[in-house]
């Protein structure tokens, strides 16, 4: 016997919360995107534990497409962050934003390289 | 109220999923960040094996903390972004967010208390076997393997081509310097 | 119960023949690649192994009453298991220890024939490698087992076929030769899928002896589907044309691949699964009429052919026509009498001509006529043992071996069989002294002695002692048909001998002498112009040389058909048809993209967060109200 049903949902509620924490707060496209891998896999456990609850091999079968939709996902995420890391150099969600990125944040750390 | 190993292994696994993503989302440094997350994923990867999913459990290893990780840390690794370089947000934004994450719990609570009373009664453990998983999943969603199948492969392209782009712009971009 | 278990020193025994050359192929390939000395004493220690190991095998089991099969699984998906193991019966026996001895002897001959050569080193390394592949095709005890080690015979003559890869014909013909074999191997892959999914089973004593689920329509595909990698591997008609240009490769890898290995193993696999090809009518005598083409017209080839490689490439394409006719015709032993007997005499004969290449460096019989090349007295010999062991005259082992072939034609039913056998007979004993007599009897001589003319390496005396091995086989094997037959036949079919089966014997001998006679005298006696009956006649003769146009028809197929026709067509299709629906759906998509992506601007985690409130809060909404 393992434990009560409740006790998966909760497990389930509080790392969602804890993505969605990450998305709405940090100012760092690739941390957005972790966030939104750890809310995918909240998804997950949920739905592997409503399979045992329920009986139903079908909670397995949709943790399965949740892996491969992140897959995706984080393949063009990730491609369209360093696609915006090269044409800005920046992190940032604001400064990708009409450029009002503050000067000196970010790229003043920037290695020098090139002429 | 008697705790089984199951029971145990199960709280032990849930505190490391917990603390590992509350670790990962708070890092200042982004290699630290997923290496978190890989620890998160794997101590998920160990809980499916506990729910009864074992060939979910081997796909989440794999895939998810092998190779999407991987993939991170690859990346992080490329553009190298410095480490303090994350503007805090401003008192506003920062209040809207844990407004929006309030009214989440509330639904979360409020889910929790509408709960039907015999969910509290332990779950019976139940595995299933690779062979029976793998032909439910293509006897009854034979046409949901094509669409991420196909997904996958649109990823692909998208990523390639967003990868071409930026090179292409970077180096127009730079052309006059 | 179809087998008993293999005893273990037997196991043991086949298991080291088997392996040692691929260990010899690992090591060379790895280490001694650079060190041609070493790696060529690799190489022939593998192969006098592998030798001994076939002659105790073939000692211990001489009197055995059933096969002997042991094999362990060696991957397994649901209910089918694949295994690997060893089959031991009178013709896995057999075969073992011709193919040991040719490759033997052929590596022997090598180390003179190839010295000096850039690649030695490489060479003894594919010798290994194609002795391995064709040991385990002749150990199988199941279908997969042989098509795993088919597929790497014909990769490993590949290999030596190209092997001067620098010159481009080499790499040509290695490609037709891969290519065209491929091409019947696909029927036979499709062959063993029927027999797997249909019949249940791909063991091979399990399918000979009828105990298989197939209908007998299934039986007579999947035979036929066999039938067509033989065909392809055997360089029976009509995937017959690599064979002649697989002349490229070295001298001796020619005399291996013709008589104990690559297109052996067609002939073999057929005698493999004799008792399989039995249960279809329709296949048997597909497989006759498909060798009694491929005898006479390559026979016809061999006639015009100036190239000495060259003849007796399509004599031997002629004498496994011979081999697959017996063997349809139900002479079993017959059959793989002829393949042990022809083994003996065409490596016999390639060797020779390795020889007489070597010292005059030309392919050309009537260039080596008239450079001398009779004044090698002891290879002139040998090979004049060979042609009359080709020509199947009395006492030479090719006499004995095509007697039995014929006596086996007069039992089949049709008579048009054994009268086209006859007629390949002379047709052989013609083409093989039309070379001999131009050789020995040239119209003008340049002066100087043999090989004089180049003062490269001539034949030493490793090679000349490899020669006059194969010449006492050639000379005695024939006696010791009636115990082969006895030993072969154990679980055999047994070919009834016709009405008829004296006057073949009598009609063959007969003709094989007329055909001498008819080459004597159009090639032989002074007073002949050197010019056969079939290029007095040019059309004839221009048909010949040309292999009957198969080139052409392959080119047109290929050039014509596949590229022009089929492949054109999918072209068109693309460019104007598919491009332009994708043209017109990326037009839209990127026109939607961009219009979509203007209400998306920025403000990422303003965006989230109104998404994250609207939907919990609706979710609130729903569960308080």
């Amino acid at each position: 016997m393992i434990v009560p049903y409740t006790h998966v949902m909760l497990l389930g509620a509080i790392v969602f919360l804890m993505g969605m924490i990450c998305t709405l707060t940090r100012r760092n496209l690739m941390m957005i995107i972790v966030g939104l891998e750890i809310m995918l896999n909240a998804a997950a456990i949920v739905f592997v534990g409503a399979g045992l609850e329920f009986g139903q091999i079908e909670g397995q079968v949709m943790a399965l497409f949740i892996v491969a939709v992140a897959a995706a996902e984080v393949s063009v995420g990730l491609a369209m962050v360093v696609c915006i890391y090269r044409q800005t150099q920046s992190l940032d969600p604001q400064c990708t934003e009409d450029s009002r990125c503050p000067a000196g944040t970010e790229k003043a750390s920037e290695p020098a390289s090139g002429p | 109220m008697d705790m089984t190993v199951y029971a145990v292994f199960f709280y032990i696994i849930a505190a490391l999923i917990i603390v590992s993503a509350g670790m990962a989302i708070t890092r200042k440094h982004m290699v630290h960040a997923v290496l978190y997350l890989v620890v998160s994923f794997l101590a998920t990867a160990l809980l499916f094996y506990l729910l009864g999913a074992p060939l979910l459990a081997v796909f989440q290893v794999i895939i998810y903390a092998g190779a999407i990780m991987v993939l991170f840390l690859f990346i992080v690794m490329m553009i190298r972004p410095a480490p303090a370089g994350e503007r805090s947000l401003t008192a506003g934004r920062l209040a809207a967010a844990f407004g929006v994450c309030g009214i989440y719990v509330a639904a979360a609570l409020v889910l929790a208390f509408m709960a039907a009373p015999e969910a509290g009664r332990p779950m019976a453990a139940a595995a299933a076997s690779p062979f029976a998983f793998g032909f439910y999943l293509f006897d009854r969603h034979w046409l949901a393997v094509e669409m991420v199948s196909l997904l996958l492969l649109v990823a692909l392209i998208g990523a390639l081509h967003l990868g071409r782009a930026g090179r292409r712009n970077q180096s127009e971009r730079k052309e006059p310097l | 119960m179809l087998f008993q278990p293999v005893p273990e020193i037997s196991l043991y025994l086949a298991w080291t023949a088997a392996v040692v050359p691929l260990a010899a192929f690992g090591a060379i390939l790895v280490f001694f690649r650079r060190l041609p000395k070493t790696a060529a004493a690799i190489s022939v220690a593998a192969a006098a192994v592998s030798l001994i190991c076939a002659v105790c095998l073939l000692v211990r089991h001489w009197n055995m009453d059933a096969p002997l099969q042991s094999a362990v699984t060696w991957m397994a998906s649901g209910e089918f298991e694949i295994a690997v193991g060893v089959l031991l019966d009178p013709l896995s026996l057999v075969m073992l220890v011709i193919v040991a001895s040719i490759a033997f002897l052929v590596q022997v001959y090598s180390l003179g024939y190839m010295a000096g050569d850039a690649g030695y080193g490489r060479y003894f390394g594919f010798m290994s490698l194609f002795s391995w592949a064709m040991f385990g095709l002749v150990l199988a005890p199941n279908i997969v087992q042989v098509f795993i080690f088919w597929e790497l015979v014909g990769l490993s003559s590949y290999l030596l076929i190209g092997f001067w890869f620098e010159k481009f014909s080499a790499t040509r013909a290695g490609k037709k030769a891969f290519i065209m074999t491929r091409a019947g191997d696909t029927l036979f892959f499709w062959g063993w899928l029927i027999l797997l999914v249909w019949g249940g089973t791909l063991s091979i004593l399990e399918l000979n002896s009828g105990a298989h689920g197939l209908s007998s329509a299934m039986t007579t595909a999947a035979a036929l589907l066999v039938f067509g990698g033989i065909m392809g591997k055997s360089a029976q008609f009509p995937l017959m044309t690599w064979l002649p240009d697989a002349m490229e490769g070295p001298t001796p890898v020619s005399a291996l691949l013709h008589s104990a290995t690559m297109v052996a193993a067609g002939v073999f696999l057929m005698a493999r699964l004799f008792g399989f090809f039995s249960q279809s009518d329709l296949a048997m005598a597909a497989a006759m009429a498909v060798g009694t083409l491929s005898m006479l017209l390559s026979a016809t080839m061999a006639m015009v052919s100036r190239d000495i490689k060259q003849v007796w490439a399509y004599s031997t394409i002629s004498q496994l026509g011979f081999m697959i006719m017996a063997l349809a015709a139900g002479g079993y032993a017959a059959g793989i009498f002829h393949l042990t007997t022809h083994a003996g005499f065409k490596a016999l004969l390639f060797l020779c001509a390795g020889v007489l290449i070597h010292a005059h460096e030309t392919n050309d019989m009537f260039e080596l006529g008239r450079a001398g090349a009779r004044r090698m007295k002891a290879a002139m010999v040998c090979m004049t043992a060979g042609a009359l062991a080709l020509a199947g005259i009395w006492p030479f082992s090719g006499f004995f071996s095509k007697e039995a072939v014929m006596g086996a034609l007069a039992g089949a039913d049709n008579r048009l069989w054994l009268f086209c056998g006859l007629a390949g007979v002379f047709l052989t004993a013609h083409y093989t002294f039309r070379l001999i007599f131009i050789i020995l009897f040239p119209r003008t001589e340049a002066a100087g002695g043999p090989g004089a003319r180049h003062g490269s390496v001539s034949a030493n005396a490793v090679m000349y002692a490899v020669l006059g091995l194969l010449t006492v086989f050639t000379l005695a094997a024939g006696f010791f048909a009636q115990g082969f037959e006895d030993f072969i036949r154990i679980h055999g079919g047994h070919a009834q001998e016709g009405h008829l089966a004296s006057l073949a014997h009598i009609a063959s001998p007969v003709l094989a002498v007329a055909g001498i006679v008819a080459a004597w005298m159009q090639f032989g006696s002074n007073a002949s112009d050197q010019v056969g009956f079939a290029e007095k006649i040019g059309p004839v003769g221009r048909l010949f040389a040309r292999r009957w146009y198969l080139d052409h028809v392959y080119a047109w197929i290929t050039g014509r058909l596949l590229d022009r026709g089929i492949a054109e067509g999918c072209r068109r299709f693309e460019n104007k048809v598919i491009e332009g629906a994708l043209t017109m759906i990326t037009g839209g998509v990127v026109f939607f993209g961009r219009m979509a992506a203007g209400w998306q601007r920025a403000m990422i985690q303003p965006k989230l967060m109104a998404a994250f409130a609207v939907m919990f809060g609706l979710i609130l909404i729903l569960l308080v109200v």
